[in-house]
């Protein structure tokens, strides 16, 4: 007879806690995902294979994954910086700021789209004088990232902020001891800590910017093969009835979303495996 | 390399921390910094080391102003208390990480810098770990990895905040010692900050007591043990029982030599405790016996005050004595009471039994 006894956990159980997680996981994401693949398996293999390869659809791949992707390095770098400034200065309306990065969050995005068009269209605030350079924001790829670039503002900040703040000056100083300067202290010191927190943002932004919708459309200007993105072919797919080639569209997307993220996921396990918290 | 601080005084917001500090330092001496924390201790180490700029006041290195310099200049090691190991480097990274930073003229080659981090890890007697993370060791060993880290940019003074202050007492006991001979063999002025006034006595060889951000003593120890300068230093440095004249006077009618508000003081070893009235000792009732390895310590209070002392005796004598039991009657005699005057702050010795019982009658 065993007299080993269980360590006592906070949850009571561990067969009932993982229970939950799965059926609330289940409701949540797996069965509507489930039916979304069960939708997209209705049409013949040649059908689904015409709808994902048709050029538009590809082209509309082609965009929405490099637009995503550029918009969340551009996040990653300057989202780290807006995290430094709030996490190391003192200065005045500091607290202004930073309520004002989780704006992105609150807004809706339609609304965040229209103000968007207004400002960078060649006739509005600061498009003007972009357009009087012979650079198009509006109704081009450079729109449809600033527009990606506004919604993941949030997660690179919000992820990077709470480990900066935690990063303890006696590092820095020992770095400074050891005769490293200020550059070397950001780079071999300052750099390693945060990293796996700004990948975290990074695939927090860019899973975000593949699904984007609301803000796209408007700035986007919807031009077949230039300025379409995924989930508007979807959409124009739905407004047809074409049910099915809009789920095997989304099928795709999913596909390639699932593997891009587990793989950065995979990317940033790695790296915060490294920096091991002692 | 000596260093000289020249009336120098920090502040934090309104907060002096370090007031008007002088001192100096000869090369190659080992030199505690004592106080009770927020005395201003590890203010002063972090002036010394650049880590603060002070308010005014100089610091100077072998007679060089090096006040303004940043902490990347002055060249010092520094050994924080809790480590600061670099976590996502190995070892040898973290030791390596001064050797690396360098300005590429000054950098020595790859083998050069594997043979020095070995050198070093050798010194702490840590060879095996070289590939290992910080997160992998035992807190004695971070320390002296911190140490090598700290030792790789040959500097000219080392500086130690709190050193073993997160390590268990043995540990402690251990890196004490080869602290002491680390300094023998590389000879560095070394500087370290504790509050630990044992450790104090035991490995400087000028101890510095501060208080409230100022110096209140420099000597050896055994100078500041013997002739402590004021209360708070004879206070700081061992046990110590507080006689207050005008109390004691009252209840016993015996001590009429303290007078009001001034303070005696005597440490526990040296009030002897007897079974039988002898001469003029003062009879106690013992409220605590407690035994502490060879030492035994018995708390009393004087036959009808709430004031308790402390003796210390080691076992034997305490088996000459007998058994002691709580509540039992004994008799106490102070042999060495000390009267700081309030104005002078000098000591005066009460040495001369006959002269105590006189006082005490």
């Amino acid at each position: 007879m065993s007299t080993k006894r269980k360590q006592r956990r906070v949850l009571p159980g561990f067969g009932l806690s993982m229970g939950y997680t799965i059926v609330y996981l289940s409701l949540i994401i797996l069965i509507p995902l489930a039916v979304l693949v069960l939708k997209a398996s209705t049409l013949s293999l040649a059908d689904f294979w015409q709808t994902i390869t048709d050029k538009r659809v590809v082209a509309s791949y082609k965009l929405t994954l490099y637009t995503s992707l550029l918009a969340a390095i551009v996040n990653a770098v300057f989202g780290t910086l807006i995290a430094w400034i709030l996490v190391r200065y003192k200065f005045f309306g500091k607290r202004i700021i930073d309520a004002l990065v989780d704006l992105p969050f609150a807004l809706p995005t339609a609304v965040a789209g229209i103000a968007l068009t207004t400002i960078y269209s060649p006739n509005g605030w600061i498009g003007q004088y972009f357009e009087s350079l012979g650079i198009k924001i509006a109704y081009t790829p450079v729109g449809i990232m600033i527009a990606l670039t506004f919604i993941g503002l949030p997660f690179v900040v919000r992820s990077v902020q709470p480990v900066l703040q935690e990063l303890d000056h006696q590092y820095e100083e020992a770095a400074s001891t050891l005769g490293a300067g200020s550059v070397q202290i950001f780079v071999k010191i300052i750099l390693p800590a945060i990293f796996p927190a700004i990948i975290t943002g990074f695939a927090l932004a860019f899973a975000r910017a593949l699904g984007e919708y609301g803000s796209v459309v408007f700035i986007s200007g919807n031009m077949p093969m230039k300025t379409e993105i995924v989930p508007l072919l979807i959409i124009t797919k739905l407004e047809q009835y074409n049910y099915g080639g809009a789920a095997a569209i989304a099928t795709v997307m999913l596909g390639f979303s699932f593997i891009l993220l587990f793989l950065i996921n995979f990317w940033q396990w790695r790296t915060a495996k490294k920096h091991q918290v002692t | 390399m000596g260093i000289s601080i020249l009336d120098v005084s920090k502040r934090f917001g309104s907060y002096p921390a370090v007031k008007n500090v002088e001192l100096e330092i000869p090369t190659g001496d080992f030199v505690a910094l004592l106080g009770p924390s927020g005395s201003g201790k590890t203010t002063l180490l972090r002036l010394i080391a650049g880590l603060e700029g002070t308010d005014s006041g100089k610091i100077l290195f072998n007679g060089v102003d090096y006040t303004n310099k940043t902490v990347k200049d002055r060249k010092v090691g520094f050994v924080f208390q809790h480590y600061a190991l670099f976590r996502h480097m190995t070892i040898f990274e973290n030791i390596a990480f001064g050797l690396k930073v360098r300005p590429r003229k000054f950098r020595p080659s790859k083998s050069e810098i594997k043979e020095k981090v070995f050198n070093l890890l050798k010194l702490v007697q840590l060879e095996q770990l070289a590939d290992r993370y910080p997160s992998q060791l035992s807190g004695g060993q971070r320390q002296r990895i911190a140490l090598a880290r700290a030792l790789a940019v040959e500097p000219e003074v080392l500086l130690l905040d709190e050193p073993f202050g997160a390590l268990d007492a043995k540990v402690r006991q251990e890196l004490r010692h080869w602290l002491r001979e680390i300094h023998q063999k590389l000879n560095i002025t070394t500087v370290f900050v504790t509050h630990d006034q044992e450790e104090a006595l035991e490995m400087a060889d000028t101890i510095v007591v501060m208080n409230k951000g100022m110096v209140e003593q420099i000597g050896s120890p055994e100078e500041v043990y013997q002739h402590p300068v004021n209360a708070f230093v004879y206070s700081f440095l061992g046990r110590v029982n507080e006689l207050k004249g005008s109390t004691l006077s009252e209840s016993t009618d015996r001590i009429t030599d303290l007078a009001d508000g001034t303070v005696g003081y005597i440490r526990p070893h040296e009030i002897l405790l007897n079974k039988f009235q002898q001469g003029d000792s003062l009879p106690v009732e013992v409220s605590h016996v407690h035994t502490v390895g060879a030492v035994v310590r018995i708390e009393f209070k004087p036959l009808d005050t709430e004031e308790f002392y402390g003796a210390e005796m080691d076992i034997e004598k305490y088996k000459e004595l007998g058994s002691v039991k709580k509540g039992n009657i004994l008799y106490a005699e102070f042999k060495n009471i000390v009267v700081f005057g309030k104005e002078t702050e000098t000591p005066h010795v009460l040495t001369d039994t006959n002269r105590l019982s006189a006082a005490i009658h």
